[in-house]
């Protein structure tokens, strides 16, 4: 029998969401899967042939662009800053719905015009993503890349401006930040490696269709 | 600053044994395989001019190629990135007099300008063929087979042949599903990342059924009936029924990923257990001195990915030699298959230097 599928799942925000999805896809996880304190790093499903890891968002799209899973659930601000060619995204899941955002002090976009700009710096965990969207419209952007607590950097003068996911605007507020361009909305997707979903894909493909319509069915 | 000993520039590697032996084995099974089918084997230069290089890279433009000044010429001289372009190059300037259809083959060693996070390697050996003066279905199946051959003899198993229509956007875009003109690359870039959520928010959701058509042949069939394009579609199973079962057939109609200078088909390569892509091909036209064009097929192979998967490796006996060996005794030892490590001095360790055995007064003795 072959190699059992892997199926990557990030951790926090879209893992709730997903669980359901997967449930109406077919696949359950055995009960270790959604206890947050298991230090496991694989999971067994009530498929044989199926088996889930959880890992940092954003490397989900890395271990399924390399191959080492052949599926994963990551949100489109991933899939864009990595812009994997080896990735696709057949299922837009309609879950984790967010946007990527340009923010900066209250204070500073008061008097501040974007069609102005020709240098920014911006803190991010979105260099790459960062940089193509502002090149696209003319303005160099110098990033600083963080891992978190973006809304931090601009009080302490780290940067400018930061670009981040903002779902309420709650953070922001906290933070004094003011929200100034939207660069995308955010759905979390069903990626799949492109060498897998050519050469298994007997299994996958029935997989990705059952994704489709479990996303379907949740609209209906 | 000084670089360690040993160090190489990001993307180069040593190979070293087994695999260097394994390398150039798979390299010539594969060449010698295509060669049977009639392909006459061209060997063109490491490095070209690179206005003639980058003017017939169709796939590569001049800023993707490694370039310096030849302190020759004067000129700027480039590294190839591919041999296709150079065979195309090759039969349409010194063998365009020969009859057509004219098959050639070749393999060597490219170098890429930038490596990619998921092929780190910027050297790579790539082997092929082109067939050259026709495009038809018959020369795809002919070519298609040809390839699935050479890696047969590679020792790849599981072998998937992805078939793709890369022209394919364009054709709907005028015709069944009509798109806004400005649109067109960014649906193309789309449907090659199979994006579903980002197609739907460019206004192109007409476009989703050919991402859900992407798989096996009967069911991409299925899927794409009633968009008019039928005979590109008999074509397709005119080739999976000449592939038969040597090979898994699937179909995947808006794949781009390099296929941008591929005419009416394109195809990909996979085998079981390696990563990536090992192979890819299709039709496509090469221009001529006289700005004409002519009609081609042709496939490459990326030989590494085999090598790294442990592919082309043979075990060997060897055997010790002790100083004064019967040298007779050793010339039929190797006739027979043997590798043999003779002794130069008292010392030398037979077992140190990897072999099983020795040569006794009786012939081979295990150590």
């Amino acid at each position: 029998m072959a190699e059992p599928l892997i199926i990557a799942i990030p951790k926090g925000r879209i893992l709730e969401e997903a669980l359901p999805l997967l449930a109406r896809a077919g696949i359950k996880p055995e009960a270790a899967f959604s206890d947050e304190n298991s230090r496991a790093l694989r999971f067994a499903t009530n498929r044989p042939d199926i088996s889930l890891i959880r890992v940092r968002a954003f490397d989900v799209a890395t271990f399924v662009a390399h191959g080492a899973a052949q599926l994963g659930i990551v949100g489109s601000d991933v899939l864009m800053e990595f812009d994997y060619s080896e990735l696709y995204a057949p299922v837009d899941l309609d879950i984790g719905h967010c946007r990527l955002s340009v923010a900066e002090p209250v204070a500073m976009a008061a008097s501040d015009d974007p069609r102005e700009w020709s240098h920014v710096r911006v803190a991010t965990k979105y260099p790459n993503l960062t940089r193509r969207h502002f090149e696209a419209r003319g303005v160099q952007a110098e990033c600083v890349k963080l891992n978190g607590a973006m809304e931090i950097a601009p009080l302490l003068g780290l940067a400018d401006r930061i670009v981040d996911l903002v779902s309420s605007g709650k953070t922001l507020k906290e933070n004094g930040l003011a929200e100034v361009e939207v660069i995308t909305q955010v759905s979390a997707r069903l990626i799949v490696n492109r060498a897998a979903f050519k050469t298994r894909a007997a299994i996958i493909a029935p997989l990705v269709e059952g994704f489709r319509a479990a996303v379907a069915q949740k609209a209906a | 600053m000084t670089i360690a000993p040993g160090l190489l520039p990001e993307g180069f590697r040593d190979r070293l044994p087994p695999q260097a032996e394994a390398a150039s084995r798979l390299l010539h099974r594969a060449i010698v395989a295509i060669g049977r089918h009639g392909y006459d084997r061209v060997t063109p230069p490491l490095a070209e001019f690179e206005e003639t290089l980058a003017g017939r890279l169709k796939s590569a433009r001049s800023q993707d190629l490694l370039r310096f000044v030849d302190p020759v010429s004067q000129r700027t001289m480039a590294l190839r990135p591919d041999i296709t372009a150079q065979v195309g190059r090759i039969a349409v300037t010194r063998m365009a007099h020969r009859a057509r259809p004219l098959r050639l083959c070749y393999g060597g060693p490219v170098l890429k300008l930038r490596a990619t996070q998921l092929r780190p390697e910027r050297e790579m050996i790539q082997a092929g063929a082109e067939l050259v003066g026709v495009s038809s279905t018959a020369a795809v199946i002919e070519v298609l087979l040809v390839a699935i051959e050479a890696l047969e003899v590679a020792d790849v198993t599981g072998i998937t042949v992805d078939l793709t229509l890369p022209d394919l956007v364009e054709t709907l875009a005028s015709g069944a599903l009509p798109i806004d003109p400005d649109k067109i690359d960014a649906v193309r870039s789309r449907l090659d990342a199979k994006d579903a959520g980002a197609l739907a928010a460019l206004g192109a959701a007409a476009y989703l059924p050919l991402i859900e058509a992407a798989g096996p042949v009967a069911l991409a069939r299925a899927k794409l009936a009633g968009l008019g394009l039928e005979s590109r579609l008999d074509a397709v199973d005119a080739i999976a029924a000449a592939i038969g079962d040597r090979a898994t057939v699937t179909l995947d109609p808006t794949e781009r990923h390099g296929f941008e200078y591929q005419s009416w088909i394109g195809f990909s390569l996979f085998g079981a257990g390696l990563a990536g892509e090992i192979g890819r091909g299709g039709a496509y036209s090469i221009v001529d001195a006289n700005g004409g064009e002519e009609q081609a097929v042709g496939f490459s192979l990326y030989l590494d990915p085999l090598v790294d998967a442990g592919l082309g490796q043979e075990p060997r006996r060897r055997i010790f030699l002790p100083i004064g060996y019967d040298t007779a005794a050793a010339i039929a030892l190797r006739a027979e298959g043997w590798t043999t490590i003779a002794g130069l001095a008292e010392g030398d360790d037979g077992r140190a230097l990897g072999c099983s055995h020795l040569l006794g007064n009786y012939g081979p003795t295990p150590y």
